[in-house]
């Protein structure tokens, strides 16, 4: 049974994943995308509604079902020019794990900050190879200086 | 009266010998006086009682700033070596700033652990080391392995998946949430650490997910391996093919009840 503080902060980590994945839905449906880019951005994408469905299990009942149409709108700008997507998809995966770390501070359930925590290791992941997209430059791929995504 | 063959006289006596020897194997019994009447074979070597310890939050900090100097080390021999040259010229670059990163991490855990009250640690886990760095390390640097530069490279890779899989796992075993961030925030950069020397050891993008050997069937490095992160042990091949093309695999854990570093386990000399 979730408290009150994990449903909250998994309902918000949910939303942050579901618009994660309408934003990786947006850009494989790009024409620009080699075979191989769109290879590898559908298994991200795939991997973000593995983590909205999951947490959408834990969460049952208190689930949400719509994403940060705000946060998606702000995103989906940036992604409809070519030259800018790899650097938005970098900040997304950096957001997210900014985000999701952050909010392990806070959530009570060692078993649900696992859980996230092993959803952070591979957005990371992700976010170490967008960055090699657009540059040889390792900080950028090691370093992350997204700020926490909040509810607008 | 029961009547016995000689034969069954002494199979039944030969029983008897073998129930009254195990018997007194067993020692000891509860609730038993020791009178001395049954004799005991041999001598019951001597035990020493283990340690009373504890899995402290301040020991899964020590022993993730130990791992921490246990990748420093294996950046250095890499270093060292000379071996990493030519196309793999990019990787000693790599590995000077992942050293930096490993020491930062280190100095960040060791800060936590001092700020619960233990000692910090600065030196290496010594059973990894025992058990997985330095068998690795011997198979790689045989004079015969025509494959030592790029060994090398996949021992890192495997340090830096098991840094973070230890970041990972111990969110769950440490009490304090804060303390599990500050754990998960060090380990994302161990997964990015891994994320990049995957791309060396396996390059190209069609490899960033999971795939197969095609002869094998074995599961190929992969940047992004897996939807979740992984607690699964490690493979690392390595070492000159033996005669049926096939090379020594090691499997590395991270670390167990055995190899924590406890408050009374001292940096040894």
């Amino acid at each position: 049974m979730l408290s009150a503080t994990d449903t909250k902060l998994l309902g918000f980590a949910q939303t942050l994943e579901l618009t994660a994945r309408d934003l990786y839905q947006f850009v494989v449906g790009r024409k620009s995308l080699s075979e191989d880019e769109r290879q590898m951005l559908t298994q991200f994408h795939s991997h973000h509604v593995a983590y909205e469905q999951t947490l959408n299990g834990l969460l049952g009942k208190n689930s949400v079902s719509k994403r940060n149409d705000s946060l998606y709108t702000g995103f989906l700008q940036k992604l409809s020019e070519t030259p800018n997507v790899w650097t938005a998809l970098l900040q997304i995966e950096n957001a997210l794990v900014t985000t999701h770390t952050k909010s392990i501070e806070s959530i009570e359930s060692a078993k649900v900050s696992a859980l996230i925590a092993s959803i952070v290791t591979i957005e990371a992941r992700h976010a170490a190879i967008l960055a090699t997209m657009t540059s040889t430059n390792l900080s950028l791929a090691l370093d992350n200086s997204e700020s926490v995504l909040v509810v607008s | 009266m029961i009547a016995l063959t000689r034969r069954e006289l002494l199979r039944l006596s030969g029983a008897s010998i073998a129930s009254g020897l195990v018997l007194a194997a067993c020692g000891k019994q509860a609730g038993v006086i020791d009178d001395n009447t049954i004799t005991i074979i041999g001598k019951s070597p001597v035990t020493a009682p283990l340690a009373d310890v504890e899995v402290t939050d301040a020991v899964l900090l020590r022993t993730a700033a130990s791992l921490e100097y246990n990748a420093i080390e294996t950046y250095t021999t890499a270093l060292e070596s000379k071996l990493l040259t030519g196309d793999l010229r990019k990787v000693a670059e790599m590995a000077k700033r992942f050293m930096d990163d490993h020491q930062q991490h280190a100095d960040a855990v060791n800060a936590l652990a001092v700020k619960l009250g233990a000692k910090e640690y600065r030196c290496g886990n010594s059973r990894i080391n025992d058990v997985y760095l330095a068998p690795a390390l011997e198979i790689i640097t045989e004079s015969e392995n025509p494959n030592s530069a790029i060994d090398i490279v996949a021992l890192a890779h495997a340090v830096e998946n098991l840094a973070a899989q230890t970041y990972q796992g111990v969110v769950e075993l440490l009490s304090d949430p804060m303390l599990r961030a500050d754990a998960i925030r060090i380990g994302q950069q161990e997964a990015r650490h891994a994320a990049l020397l995957a791309q060396v050891l396996n390059p190209g993008l069609a490899n960033v997910g999971p795939t197969s050997d095609a002869k094998t069937g074995k599961p190929n490095i992969a940047a992004v391996p897996s939807e979740f992160g992984s607690l699964a042990n490690i493979q690392l091949t390595i070492g000159k093919p033996k005669p049926d093309g096939s090379r020594t695999t090691l499997i590395l854990e991270t670390p167990s009840l055995n190899s924590l570093v406890y408050d009374f386990v001292a940096c040894q000399a």
